[in-house]
Parts: structure tokens; C-alpha cells; sequence
């Protein structure tokens, strides 16, 4: 039987102020190694924070020497993924995700569908990732993984590619704010979250992978995350559930074979590409 | 709900008021204890139910200890008013020495004085409100707290506010629910009854009502303004929804309009290739 164990990091950041939230990330992987855990997830932007607006751009440098200091404790056989903001070669910026381990950076990831609606703003500041290259499946001792970045959960491509890719876990670091608080709650479930669960369970149904959901907690100007990071199995049940509006650390031991069990008894198999050839032409 | 309450509360405005109070108080705490680094509020209790509802919020988000409540009548202030932001001082358990009672006639006359013969109506009520800002900054000054606005998503909509008046608080913590989602909130949390009840005034001038001055009940503003923007609804289906005249729908999305000015902060022009209010975009929370 193989086995790993996730651990979600529901952290709060300090929105542009790197050096500390670097110490929060030390803080939670000092406690991963000490639960033996074999795989942890920090949220989007985790490093810098994610209403950056203009400081998008000066966080730049604090993030690559934070990555290098949190790459450099990783230890052999832990991975570990967060999220920065990375400059490329001709200057601009993306929303990415770092996976270290072993002692060093492995790879990195970018966000592809970057929110530019409502309270977001992304393509002010942000170039897409290119599925061509940031789609990517990472291996551990343990098992192989994905990487995407919040809004790419909400389009079917992403977390599909990277299944059939063949990841069996798809980390997805989120920074979603509260909204529509108060209004047409069951138990206290905000509209976002029970929105985002049905869209992790669909996807974990679809691709019959798991997904670790991990989401930024607490507040960043006018807006408050509200965590409730979650980790959902290829048969679409919740194993692990961090709590909502609160700072937490999610520890769960996943089954990997429940991936290709799952897809014995799923129309996983019956991938039909002349869909996406029609959507291509379109 | 009870039908009395239903009547001031439309169905559509319904909140689940424990949920709403417990996160604007935490969000109210964390502002003060750790954004702002402070630890007093200082919130001016007029007897309506917006301040009532301020307040009580945040003796949950700093406790009773930390609240500091000030009484600033004039001499068109209603006695009930007073009477009624007394007896939530005394609900709310806020110790006697972080209240004050301060009559701000004296202040507001010799300003007013300043003006010469060229005085109207709606300028000296707006110096009463800027008058009670500017003591409420003192306070604020004083004890190292913030000033707590006390200003509604209706009345922030509709411009119904002094700029640089009610409109100067450090920040707005009731500022996304409508007048009736406040006094739903204050029904249900134990507020006095005559408190959420009231018509409602800003009480600058004797007799004054807001919903006379308006020309529009709250409960009928509030529907408006919620198909309006956050429906995003043309004017002529609320009308026909809400069986109220097209003109009165009108009328009051032009005010919204009018008074854009009242939510911006100054217009600055532009001249360099970075200015504040335009291309100067950092948060607020820096560093």
C-alpha cells in the first residue's frame, strides 16, 4: 500500500512583509517534519501576501532570498509548496508557486487564469503562466503531484491536464476572500465555500485524483480570507477539513491507490479529445 | 423574525445577524489591536440605532474596558435621544469613566459666528457634525484609540452624511449593511426596543427626519438601492417590482450619483507619471 501524508498550512500573511511571513513558514515546517509529514502546502502568495497591488513589483528580491533560506531547510524526501511572486527574463512578474525539497528548489509553477473581476485584480500586474511549461508533475518518494493556483480551479483544463499527466495529488494554493457573509448561509457555510467544495469534489470526481485545497485565512485590507482548506478524495469525500476564519495545520494520511481503484469504477478511462480539438477551432 | 420586525426588515435584507456581529467584531478587533496597533474605540452615541449597533459591536471586539462612548448633544437633540444612548451605555456595561456627556452648542455657536450674516440651515447643521468629529478625534488623540464611524451602507450610498463630518471616522464598521439590516441586527441582539424602532434623524435641526428629508421610508430606500447596485436591476423593473413611482426610483440613483464626490477622497490632478488617487496603488496595510 502507498502512502503519503498532506499537510495544509492555513496561515495568515502580512500583506508585503516577506521576512515575516518566511518565519511563519519556518515556524509550520519545523512542525510538518516533527509530524512526519511527507508533503506540505502553504497558500497562494504565501510569502508576500496577496492584495499586493503596486508592492506586486518590490517584492521581488525578499521573495528569492526567503525561497533559497525555506528551499535550504527542506529536508530529503519532504516537499514543500508555496506561493511567490516570480520575475521572469524580460521583467514581468507572475502569481506562482515554488515546490522545494531534498534541500533546494525543485521547480517552480504559475498561476494561468489570473481573476481580473469584482475585488480582483491580477492582469494589472500578472502574465499568465503557459500551460505548454508550468504544467508540470513533480515526484516525491511518496507519490506525484501537481501544482495549480487558486482561480485555475475554476476551469475544467488545469486539474485534468495534470491527472492525465499523471499526478495523483493536485495541490491548489488558494487566496479566496469571504463575501456574501450573512446572506443564504446554511451552518454558518459562507456561499464561496460551499461553492469552492462542490468545485474540488467535481474535479476530484472527474479526474479521480486527490485534492488538497489550501486556503489563505484572515484579514488584508478591505478583505478576509477565510480558509477552510480541505482535502478531497478521488471519490469525492472530504478527508480532512481545516477550520474556517481561524489560522490552522491539517495533517492527513491519503491511500494513493485509491487513485487507480477509483478509476476502475469511473468513466476516468473514456478521455475523449475531440472535445478540446472543437474547443481549439472555436 | 416577528412580523413587527418584518415590517422594518425587508425579506430580501435578512441576515443571519450572529454570524454578522461575530465577524465584524473580530474584524473590528483586529483592526484596532493589530493593523492600527491601538486598543481603544471611541464611537459617538447619538441614541440612534447606528451608533447603538457600532457600539455594542465594539464592546465584543475590545470589551466593555476598552469602549469609550461619547454623548455630544446639541440643542436640537431629542431628550428621549439622550435618554436612549444612556440606557445602551448601561447595556452595553461600559464603565462610567469612558463615557462623557459634552453639549456642543458652545463650540458649534462661535463657529458659526465666524460665518457672518451668510448663514443657512444645512451649513450649521454640518458644522454641528464636523464639531462633534473634531472632539471625537481629541478623545481619540488623548487615549490612543480610533475613531469608529457609525455610517450605514444606506446612508454611505446615498451621500446622506457631513463629509469630513460623520463621514471622518477612522473607519466604517457597519458600512456594507443597510439601515435595516443594522436595526435587524439590533433587534436580535438586544438592543432597546424604542432604539431600533425609531424613526431615523441626524437630529442637526429641530424635527428634523431622515426619511421626511428623503422624501423615502428606509425599508423601501434599502430595496431600491439593493436591486440597483447590488442586483444590478434598471430602474423601471424596480419600479414595477417594488410598485413604487419610476421618479422616486430615479430620484434617488441620481442622488447616489450626485454625491459620488462625498465617497472619494480629494480629486487630486494628475501631473507626474505616478499620483496618489490614480496610479499610486499600494495597500493599506503596508510594510
Amino acid at each position: 500500500m502507498r502512502r503519503a501524508r498532506l499537510g495544509l498550512a492555513q496561515l495568515s500573511s502580512k500583506i508585503g512583509n516577506v521576512k515575516e511571513n518566511a518565519k511563519r513558514h519556518f515556524e509550520v515546517m519545523k512542525k510538518a517534519r516533527a509530524d512526519k509529514v511527507d508533503l506540505t502546502c502553504f497558500p497562494e502568495l504565501s510569502l508576500p501576501g496577496y492584495s499586493l497591488k503596486d508592492l506586486a513589483y518590490e517584492v521581488v528580491d525578499d521573495c528569492e532570498v526567503a525561497l533559497d533560506a525555506l528551499a535550504r531547510r527542506t529536508v530529503e524526501g519532504q516537499r514543500v509548496m508555496c506561493g511567490y511572486v516570480k520575475q521572469d527574463a524580460l521583467g514581468l512578474i507572475q502569481n506562482s508557486a515554488a515546490v522545494m525539497g531534498d534541500g533546494k528548489m525543485i521547480g517552480t509553477t504559475s498561476k494561468f487564469f489570473l481573476p481580473t473581476y469584482g475585488l480582483f485584480e491580477e492582469l494589472r500586474y500578472f502574465v499568465p503562466g503557459n500551460p505548454k511549461t508550468d504544467l508540470r508533475v513533480f515526484e516525491s518518494e511518496k507519490c506525484r503531484f501537481g501544482v495549480i493556483i487558486c482561480e485555475d480551479a475554476w476551469h475544467p483544463e488545469p486539474i485534468q491536464a495534470l491527472a492525465r499527466l499523471g499526478a495523483e495529488v493536485i495541490f491548489c494554493l488558494a487566496s479566496s476572500p469571504a463575501r456574501g457573509i450573512g446572506k443564504s448561509e446554511s451552518a454558518g457555510e459562507l456561499p464561496i465555500e460551499s461553492q469552492w467544495l462542490s468545485l474540488l469534489k467535481a474535479h476530484a470526481l472527474m479526474s479521480n485524483v486527490f485534492i488538497a485545497f489550501v486556503n489563505r485565512v484572515g484579514p488584508e485590507d478591505d478583505e478576509f480570507f477565510w480558509g477552510g482548506s480541505s482535502v478531497v478524495s478521488p471519490a469525492g469525500e472530504i478527508l480532512a477539513r481545516a477550520k474556517r476564519d481561524e489560522t490552522d495545520w491539517v495533517t492527513v494520511e491519503v491511500d494513493l491507490d485509491e487513485v487507480k481503484r477509483a478509476r476502475r469504477f469511473s468513466s476516468f478511462k473514456d478521455f475523449r479529445a475531440e472535445f478540446h480539438e472543437v474547443l481549439r477551432d472555436l | 423574525m416577528s412580523p413587527e420586525l418584518e415590517k422594518i426588515v425587508p425579506s430580501e435584507l435578512q441576515i443571519n445577524t450572529s454570524r454578522v456581529a461575530d465577524f465584524l467584531a473580530r474584524r473590528l478587533a483586529s483592526y484596532i489591536n493589530e493593523y492600527s496597533k491601538r486598543r481603544r474605540t471611541i464611537v459617538g452615541l447619538s441614541g440612534g440605532v447606528d451608533s447603538a449597533v457600532v457600539a455594542y459591536l465594539s464592546t465584543k471586539a475590545v470589551g466593555p474596558e476598552n469602549t469609550h462612548l461619547y454623548l455630544l448633544p446639541s440643542n436640537s437633540t431629542p431628550r428621549e435621544d439622550m435618554e436612549d444612548a444612556k440606557a445602551v451605555v448601561e447595556l452595553l456595561k461600559v464603565p462610567e469613566d469612558n463615557c462623557r456627556l459634552v453639549s456642543i452648542d458652545r463650540h458649534a455657536a462661535e463657529l458659526a459666528s465666524s460665518l457672518g450674516k451668510r448663514q443657512d440651515r444645512l451649513t450649521l447643521a454640518n458644522i454641528k457634525a464636523r464639531v462633534r468629529m473634531i472632539l471625537l478625534h481629541g478623545f481619540a488623540g488623548v487615549l490612543g484609540g480610533l475613531v469608529v464611524g457609525t455610517g450605514d451602507k444606506s446612508e454611505i450610498t446615498i451621500g446622506y452624511f457631513t463629509k469630513f463630518g460623520d463621514g471622518g471616522a477612522d473607519l466604517f464598521p457597519i458600512g456594507d449593511l443597510y439601515k435595516s439590516q443594522v436595526r435587524q441586527i439590533a433587534a436580535e441582539v438586544g438592543l432597546p426596543e424604542r432604539v431600533y424602532r425609531k424613526l431615523p434623524s441626524p437630529a442637526l435641526w429641530e424635527g428634523q427626519s431622515a426619511e421626511s428629508e428623503l422624501g423615502i421610508d428606509y425599508p423601501t430606500l434599502d430595496r431600491i438601492l439593493y436591486r440597483r447596485f447590488d442586483l444590478w436591476w434598471d430602474e423601471k423593473s424596480i419600479a414595477t417590482d417594488l410598485g413604487v413611482a419610476l421618479s422616486q426610483v430615479e430620484r434617488i440613483v441620481e442622488q447616489v450619483k450626485k454625491t459620488q464626490h462625498k465617497r472619494y477622497p480629494p480629486e487630486i490632478f494628475k501631473l507626474s507619471f505616478r499620483s496618489h488617487g490614480s496610479d499610486w496603488r499600494y495597500p493599506r496595510e503596508w510594510g
